[in-house]
């Protein structure tokens, strides 16, 4: 069958179940590299992204329940030459080692600054305490979210 | 790999194996024997050309076998060639671990690129530069070693000036790298050393092609395999024919005690994979320990020791005597933990 999802502005539409998860129609069909399959259990948020604003886990979110609601993946908000603001500062913060998790902290951290645009380090720690990290670049990720938030007050 | 996204059919694959042939070349196994041992890496890859390629705009290549794994080996053996080739470091690309461009140099592992992979792309770097002042001094006239070099522009004493992409067409690269240039004494380092961006990081938040699993090849299909439920297990019988014939999957394979499934999207290639767990009937393997008893069995079990470091006296010894504090039980206990990768192990074949 086709599912129809709009990712990151544009209708998609992928000949998947209803019941495939999200992640695989991103990264298989729709080549986006962005959300990283970690546990497929929600468990370590590696494979987050935004369902109209919110972050979800899409290794457990159905294509068939998502409906009209607008996806966003980390593709969606900058790119290497245009880089968002919180990318910006994960770079200038040098924060990842591996990488592998820093799709789900920029989407966790993204979904945060929506909601609240002067985190404190505490809000910041407790906002990303569900996604894992296994190189132990946490002091740096949350410099960056501090720093992204930072700049984009000033801007 | 770069920011672009992996796209090669079979042919076109075969095609790049085909030109890596002209690319560099490969010392004769006999030679290879009978030659002087080289530092690191350069011993099982001997030729200057398998290290490094200077372009006719002046800008080097550096081919390694050593992979980013966000350890920031990439940017090291960038700035380890920039320093030895007196190049900006923006000139400095990289081609790592690809198989039909870079040299073997087995594993990424141990903390040993710098030792090994870093000895030879300085090493090769550091020849080439001196093969590029040679060339400069006959070209000009003059002897080389009144020759400046900067930012890959080699400088007579009267102000005359080749750059290096001049200087590239005439380089001979295909020869066995003897070290007899050496490197720069650290002292005069102004690249190596110091901190620089990594140049893996922008890819890596925003969505660019950086890990095995972000490689897609056209009309690829999925696999998944099933692990045995103890080590050593064998498996016994499996009905194959309600597996096969679930939506998508291609083919079910089993080869004495491995099991795995083909399918042509991966929600299908996992959901035969749980089909086939709740299938498969294994028998025998080895029972593991209880968790409970972990310690106690692992001191039962028969071992095989070395001395890592041996000092007159021994440390607890030395301790003892100026501060009469009580010294810490030496033996110290923590629960068993798994150091897997954050990404799980992935595969591609063409």
């Amino acid at each position: 069958m086709t599912v129809s999802l709009k990712v990151n502005g544009q209708p998609r539409a992928v000949p998947a179940e209803a019941d495939t998860p999200l992640l695989y129609v991103l990264r298989n069909d729709l080549a986006l590299n962005g959300a990283k399959f970690g546990c497929g259990l929600a468990q370590c948020g590696a494979c987050t992204v935004l369902l109209d604003g919110r972050a979800v886990r899409s290794c457990v979110t159905e294509i068939g329940s998502i409906g009209e609601a607008e996806i966003t993946t980390v593709e969606g908000l900058g790119t290497i030459d245009k880089p968002h603001p919180l990318q910006q500062a994960f770079i200038d913060e040098q924060a990842a080692q591996c990488g592998y998790c820093i799709n789900g902290m920029i989407m966790t951290a993204k979904d945060l600054l929506d909601r609240n645009s002067h985190p404190t380090a505490a809000e910041v720690r407790e906002a990303l305490a569900q996604n894992l990290c296994r190189c132990g670049t946490h002091g740096r990720i949350i410099r960056a979210v501090l720093r992204a938030a930072q700049n984009t007050r000033r801007t | 790999m770069t920011g672009t996204a992996v796209n090669l059919t079979r042919r076109q694959f075969g095609q790049a194996a085909g030109a890596l042939v002209l690319a560099f070349t490969l010392a004769p196994r006999s030679a290879v024997a009978q030659a002087p041992k080289l530092p690191g890496s350069l011993n099982n890859n001997r030729m200057l050309d398998a290290w490094l390629r200077i372009n006719a705009d002046g800008s080097a290549i550096i081919f390694t076998g050593k992979v980013e794994l966000g350890q920031g080996i990439s940017t090291a053996l960038a700035q380890s060639a920039a320093e030895e080739l007196d190049l900006p470091l923006p000139q400095v690309k990289m081609v790592s671990g690809d198989t039909a461009q870079t040299p073997d140099e087995g594993h990424t592992s141990g903390s040993q690129s710098i030792e090994y992979g870093g000895t030879a792309v300085r090493l090769a770097c550091a020849e080439a530069r001196s093969l590029l002042v040679d060339q400069a001094a006959k070209r000009l006239g003059v002897p080389a070693d009144a020759l400046k070099v900067s930012d890959g522009v080699i400088t007579a004493p009267d102000g005359r000036k080749l750059g290096y992409g001049e200087l590239a067409a005439e380089l001979d690269l295909d020869r066995e790298v003897t070290p007899t240039a050496t490197p720069k004494p650290p002292a005069q380092h102004t690249i190596v050393g110091r901190p620089v961006p990594r140049r893996d990081i922008p890819a890596k938040v925003t969505g660019g092609a950086a890990y095995v699993q972000d490689i897609r090849l056209p009309r690829m299909v999925h696999g998944r395999v099933v692990r045995p439920p103890r080590y050593g297990a064998r498996l016994d019988n499996l009905d194959k024919a309600p597996i096969r014939a679930m939506p998508g999957v291609i083919a079910v394979v089993s080869d004495g005690s491995f099991l795995g499934v083909i399918a042509e999207r991966e929600e299908q290639a996992i959901k035969a994979r749980e089909a086939l767990i709740r299938a498969a009937k294994w028998s025998s393997g080895l029972e593991l320990p209880d968790p409970a008893r972990l310690h106690e069995q692992l001191m039962s079990w028969p071992t095989q020791s070395s001395v890592v470091s041996e000092k007159q006296g021994g440390w607890l010894r030395q301790r003892r005597k100026p501060s009469r504090r009580p010294i810490p039980d030496p033996i110290s206990r923590m629960p068993r933990l798994a150091r897997p990768a954050r990404s799980p192990h992935s595969r591609t074949a063409g």
